[in-house]
């Protein structure tokens, strides 16, 4: 079991990682989306915002969340630190994902530009 | 007579039958679609299964390739495992060869194609043959991969970066349902009306538009004389395009019966002919086997 702590510096790791990729952020000028990170076994909810390309992350739920990401926190912090990829434990339902079908996949995309390979 | 079955994922309102006569063998081929329903497609496998001289995979592919790393689709393995004593293909195989000659075809016999010519391809790793052959002859290319399929809109412009980009999205994306990717079942027969206006631009800006018809299909908006290069469609579709403003269209794939149908159909067609293991079957093979056939690229003026 991963710590908020944990979460939060996986996600901090995430966006650094993505800020730094001027073409990833070329690719999200269009997507503005605020998502739900929501850890399924101990209190931990941080919120991801994507405006006009860059990415922001801060501690805390957000009101109207356009995609909600749901794992144990173990899954998350290991997600976002790339140690795993989305789509598997997307697949066999460790990871939950509420959202619409495109932005799933727009997610996951995000994910593999940033550690993909 | 010999019997080729494609099973598509597609809409089944496509579905077909067609006797031809191919080297002096008698044919029948049939097309039958199972909606988008993937279970519905495995059954429809597997009472055909032995039953039928060979199998075409439609709607879904199989490999996808980028470079010399080829990539499979796990829905379309899963597919493709279902059949366990006919042979079964995606049309990947043929593809390779029959699209990279539809292109010197068409460089060879129109203007279509000149050095400098504005080409979208909305998707290029199925195609990866033809995407190698339009960049040999130095048209301007826009891989519209990220676009249509995955709704960003980042056009591609080379080779190189095509391949970049998919080292690193497609050994993940391929795991995923097939449908999260491709317009499958009743997708394929309307058009998703908010990415016309989004992405309509990148047809508008092209002069030749080539790839996939269902993914062409759906996000196509108002043409202005574009060359279509494409397969599979049926009579129905060629109406779409002409009221769409298309100029031509050059399907790769020969027409039987008013129907150009897919490289899966016709990869099933020769693997009869040859009588080997897809496996086993050489481009050279595949190309002297086309040359017998007399099969060419069909130019329709639409306008």
């Amino acid at each position: 079991m991963a710590t908020h702590e944990e979460i939060t510096a996986s996600l901090l790791a995430f966006q650094e990682s993505y800020n730094k990729n001027e073409r990833l952020k070329q690719m999200n000028r269009d997507w503005d989306r605020v998502i739900l990170i929501e850890a399924s076994d101990i209190p931990s909810r941080h919120t991801l915002e994507l405006r006009g390309g860059e990415l922001s992350v801060r501690e805390g739920a957000p009101p109207r969340p356009d995609l909600v990401v749901i794992a144990d926190s173990e899954t998350l912090t290991d997600l976002f630190y790339g140690d795993i990829t989305p789509t598997e434990p997307y697949m066999n339902g460790t990871l939950k994902i509420i959202g619409s079908e495109d932005d799933i996949v727009r997610l996951d995309f995000i994910s593999l530009m940033i550690w993909g390979e | 007579m010999k019997r080729v079955v494609s099973v598509s994922l597609g809409s089944s309102r496509r579905d077909h039958r067609v006797e031809v006569e191919l080297l002096g063998e008698l044919f029948e081929i049939s097309r039958r679609g199972t909606d988008g329903d993937f279970e519905r497609a495995v059954r429809l496998l597997q009472e055909l299964d032995g039953k039928v001289d060979a199998i075409g995979l439609g709607g879904i592919d199989v490999y996808l390739y980028a470079g010399k790393t080829r990539y499979v689709v796990q829905d379309g393995l899963k597919l493709m495992q279902a059949v366990r004593h006919t042979p079964v293909v995606d049309g990947s195989g043929l593809k390779n060869t029959l699209e990279r000659e539809t292109v010197y075809y068409l460089r060879e016999h129109t203007d279509f194609l000149a050095p400098g010519t504005k080409v979208l391809m909305v998707s290029a790793v199925d195609r990866f043959g033809m995407a190698e052959a339009l960049s040999e002859l130095g048209c301007d290319l826009t891989f519209g991969d990220l676009i249509f399929s995955a709704g960003i809109p980042y056009p591609i412009r080379s080779m190189q970066e095509l391949e970049e980009l998919a080292r690193k999205i497609l050994p993940e994306m391929v795991k995923l349902p097939f449908h999260m990717l491709y317009p499958t079942g009743k997708k394929q027969e309307t058009q998703d009306e908010e990415k016309v206006r989004k992405f309509g631009h990148f047809y508008q800006e092209a002069q030749v538009i080539a790839g996939d018809f269902h993914l062409m299909r759906r996000y196509m908006p108002r043409l202005n004389g574009q060359v279509i290069i494409t397969n599979t469609t049926t009579p129905e579709d060629v109406a779409f395009l002409k009221e769409k403003g298309a100029g031509y269209l050059v399907t790769t794939t020969p027409e039987f019966a008013g129907r150009s149908f897919g490289t899966n159909v016709i990869e099933a067609v020769l693997v009869t002919i040859l009588q080997k293991p897809w496996e086993e079957i050489t481009p050279e093979e595949y190309l002297e086997c086309l040359k017998r056939l007399d099969f060419k690229p069909r130019l329709v003026p639409l306008q």
